[in-house]
């Protein structure tokens, strides 16, 4: 059996693995050969909270159906063997967790509770899943945290060889390698980071109370697949007649599933780790297909507390759905190109981080909101132009969005979609204040048709340098265009001037569609 | 308009000759020019051309020698829009300078959009690194501050460390239209190897791009006017404002060079303040009249 604990350690490692790299794979020179939804697309509770709340169907979550039937064969298997979060949480354990396990038993309906509740909350159509979602969680650390890290780890690290002194061709040609194909050129902070960090720090040192804090009490996701799991055929069967009685199966149960007569496992936690069986000196542990029903307990929730979570989660769903004015978000709160309507933008987007992680290799634009959209749109992405700009030749946030919140569209279709307006403010602008020329808004407009244009004021600028005459001079006072501006804020972003920029996008003219026939991903 | 065409592009070329026959004279005497124009070639073979006329790179490029070839890769766009430098046309320079026994041949361009979007975007990166060049991106902490002697607007500027420490730097601008200077060409390049609020330039633009060119000096000043934006510059993003010239202008003065790129786009190089401001600080001649180019054409 050690063997196959082995086993069990390589494949938890390699699907570890396998979410980094989907994680590392949401890079600008975009080809993956996993696509980085992958592990959002198979998870079943995202997928039914997600499509609840929208009323809709998203092709994708089909692949989702994979990890829901997987208790029918494994019982809890996918806990204790790929789910990434799982994984690091055995590893804080190992350094953390004490050594006598506690048996724990009394929080672990809470994650029932709570899995009630995001589901009252999401058929009520808000799903707020996303807050404890395993993967969604980890994906939004990976993401907005420990990538962003590394990047400036690495450009650091980077720099101060060269503030050293040491500017070797191989050092140059590893680091511009590594920036082409695998890190961007500058580390983006992204807003509310250390909420994520905090949160995720939290996950892991639940540790410190018992093994597998976690996956024991809190994780929704681990109450949906063990609810299933009451049925699973495949189970801990202990032989009674070579079983000494020693409890070492029972003390080292990280689940806690194993009762106090060392022969019952509630099926709903045992998450098939083995480690039960390499303690079992008589060798009476084995793991067989049996009778679905044997072992059957019921559900650990009483009556009580599943109509007071389901009545919280209609009261979360009810009043963010009737206090949250969609239509009040600041003026300059811009929204990524192809998002959806606002409602049905916000029941879809799961918070995963995924578009800020990619925007951050490329355009740099797009954050995670904190408050300032109001309670629902507590960490969506918008368009933040004061760090970046909205690349015109990039449509990678809605190429990436698991769930569609962002629409796919095509480069063509998202050049023209128009995200807000650009405004200038001619107290500040440059050429209206110092009559001195700038254009660099103009510049930078990437409309095929300038959105920027100029009034020429021949004679009325200061020493251009750039005719022989001072009656030559033109003034070139900058002007938008409302019929090509499509507000994707590259002129707010290169506006040189110090503070807020002259121009700015307002979300005047954002086009929002909801194709509700067409729900491709 | 063909015969029109016609009747123009005859009418230079006779011109050309018969003002440039003096120039051929000093060809034939010496094997070598200052000053070529090459049309209606594929842009590998006019490379190659321009520099044979010039008299081969070994004329600029010592064997052991670094060598920083400076394009404009500055636009998230592909070669058909011109406002990045012609792939195939760098690419040729870069295999020219190593065939001329260089030591390496560095590339990099401040660019104005997301940095490996310009690079990969334009195909430059990929020419020129499958040709052997090393393209590097620009590194903030690699900017030094150079005091520039004899300016007359900026005193002091940030300039990238390894632009200045190459033993040769070769200047490849695109021709193309930009909305305050009117033309973009070699002397306007060199700001891809500057750093700091480069917006903030805009003023007295004319001296401070001559100011700029008073510290970066190229040897070797190669238009790429393959594919020339005629409008809506620098920064593009209209095919129809992009025109089919197939022609390469090469030379060692940079000011000279520019002039002539200024007259292949339409323009009169008096009227340019910043090639005027650059003729006066004596970077170098903005005299087309006595400075013709030998001429070569492949049809």
């Amino acid at each position: 059996m050690k063997k196959a604990i082995r086993i069990r350690q390589a494949v938890q490692l390699a699907a570890l693995c396998f979410f980094l790299i989907t994680v590392l794979q949401a890079n600008y020179p975009f080809n993956p050969w996993i696509p980085p939804e992958l592990f959002l697309w198979l998870d079943p509770l995202t997928a039914l909270t997600t499509m609840a709340a929208e009323r809709t169907w998203i092709p994708w979550f089909l692949l989702s159906v994979i990890v829901l039937v997987s208790p029918i064969i494994v019982g809890r298997g996918f806990c204790g063997w790929f789910c990434p979060l799982g994984t690091l949480i055995d590893i804080s354990d190992r350094i953390i967790a004490p050594r006598k396990s506690r048996s724990g038993r009394r929080f672990r309906h809470w994650k029932t509770i709570l899995l009630v509740l995001f589901i009252f909350s999401s058929i009520f159509s808000f799903q707020i899943v996303w807050l404890m979602d395993p993967l969604v969680l980890l994906w939004r650390t990976f993401g907005s945290v420990i990538f962003p890290l590394i990047t400036f780890l690495f450009n650091g690290s980077f720099d101060l060889m060269l503030d050293a002194g040491l500017r070797s061709d191989f050092l140059f040609d590893f680091y511009d390698t590594v920036a082409l194909k695998v890190l961007p050129l500058e580390s983006t902070w992204v807003n509310g980071a250390s909420i994520v960090a905090a949160m995720f720090v939290l996950v892991l040192g639940l540790s410190f109370f018992s093994k597998r804090f976690w996956c024991r009490n809190l994780c929704p996701l681990g109450a949906l697949l063990g609810l299933l799991s009451k049925f699973s055929p495949f189970q801990r069967i202990v032989n009674s007649d070579t079983c000494n009685d020693c409890g070492l199966c029972n003390r080292g149960c990280k689940m806690g599933a194993i009762e106090d007569d060392f022969v019952t496992t509630e099926k709903s936690e045992c998450i098939f780790c083995l480690n039960c069986s390499k303690v079992c000196k008589p060798g009476a542990t084995s793991y067989k297909y049996y009778s679905p029903t044997s072992m059957l307990s019921p559900v650990d929730l009483t009556r009580r507390s599943f109509f007071s979570s389901s009545a919280a989660g209609i009261v979360v769903a009810g009043s963010t759905n009737l206090l949250h004015d969609t239509e009040s978000r600041p003026d300059h709160f811009i929204r990524p190109p192809g998002a959806r309507k606002e409602e049905a933008f916000l029941d879809r987007c799961i918070r995963c981080n995924e578009c800020v992680r990619i925007c951050a290799t490329t355009g740099r634009c797009l954050q995670p909101v904190n408050f300032e959209a109001g309670f629902a749109a507590f960490w969506t992405p918008y368009a933040d132009f004061s760090v970046g700009y909205c690349e015109f030749n990039c449509n990678l946030c809605g190429e990436i969005c698991p769930t569609s919140a962002i629409e796919t569209l095509p480069l063509k279709w998202k050049q023209v979609r128009v995200m807000g307006l650009a405004i200038i403010d001619e107290k500040s602008c440059i050429p209206f204040e110092k009559s001195e020329n700038c254009i660099v808004c103009e510049e930078h407009c990437p409309t095929p048709n300038k959105a920027i244009v100029f009034e020429k004021r021949p004679g009325e600028a200061k020493d251009t340098g750039l005719q022989n005459g001072d009656e030559d001079n033109v003034l070139l006072l900058p002007k938008v265009n409302k019929r090509y501006c499509i507000g994707c804020g590259i002129c707010e972003t290169k506006c040189p001037v110090e503070g807020v920029s002259a121009i700015r996008i307002v979300r005047e003219g954002e086009v929002r569609k909801d194709y509700r026939r067409f729900n491709y991903v | 308009m063909r015969r029109r065409k016609f009747i123009k592009v005859s009418g230079a070329a006779a011109g050309g000759f018969v003002l440039g026959f003096p120039l051929l004279k000093t060809y034939a005497q010496t094997g070598q020019s200052d000053l070529v124009l090459i049309r209606n070639g594929s842009p590998a073979q006019m490379i190659r051309k321009s520099i044979e006329l010039l008299g081969g790179m070994s004329r600029f490029v010592n064997s052991g020698q670094t060598v920083v070839l400076k394009p404009n890769m500055s636009w998230d766009y592909g070669p058909e829009y011109a406002t990045n430098t012609n792939p195939e046309a760098a690419a040729e320079v870069v295999k020219l300078c190593l065939e001329a026994g260089a030591k390496k041949v560095l590339s990099f361009d401040n660019s104005c959009q997301e940095a490996r979007r310009c690079y990969i975007s334009s195909g430059l990166e990929k020419a020129m690194s499958d040709a052997g060049a090393s393209v590097r991106f620009i590194r903030d902490k690699l900017f030094e501050e150079v005091e520039i002697p004899g300016a007359s607007k900026l005193k002091k500027w940030e300039f990238y460390v390894e632009a200045l420490e190459a033993d040769v730097l070769i200047s490849m601008p695109v021709l193309k239209h930009h909305s305050l200077s009117k033309v973009s060409l070699g002397l306007k390049n060199m700001m891809g190897l500057i750093g700091g609020k480069r917006g903030m330039l805009h003023f007295s633009f004319g001296q401070k791009i001559a100011d700029i060119n008073r510290v970066l000096k190229p040897q070797l000043t190669i238009i790429d006017a393959v594919r020339i934006l005629k409008r809506n510059g620098p920064s593009g993003g209209n095919l129809n404002d992009v025109e089919q010239k197939n022609t390469i202008i090469a030379g060692i003065d940079p000011v000279l060079v520019d002039a002539w790129g200024v007259k292949l786009f339409g323009l009169e190089p008096d009227k340019l303040g910043w090639l005027t401001h650059a003729d006066r600080a004596g970077i170098g001649t903005m005299n087309t009249a006595e400075n013709i180019p030998l001429e070569y054409s492949y049809i």
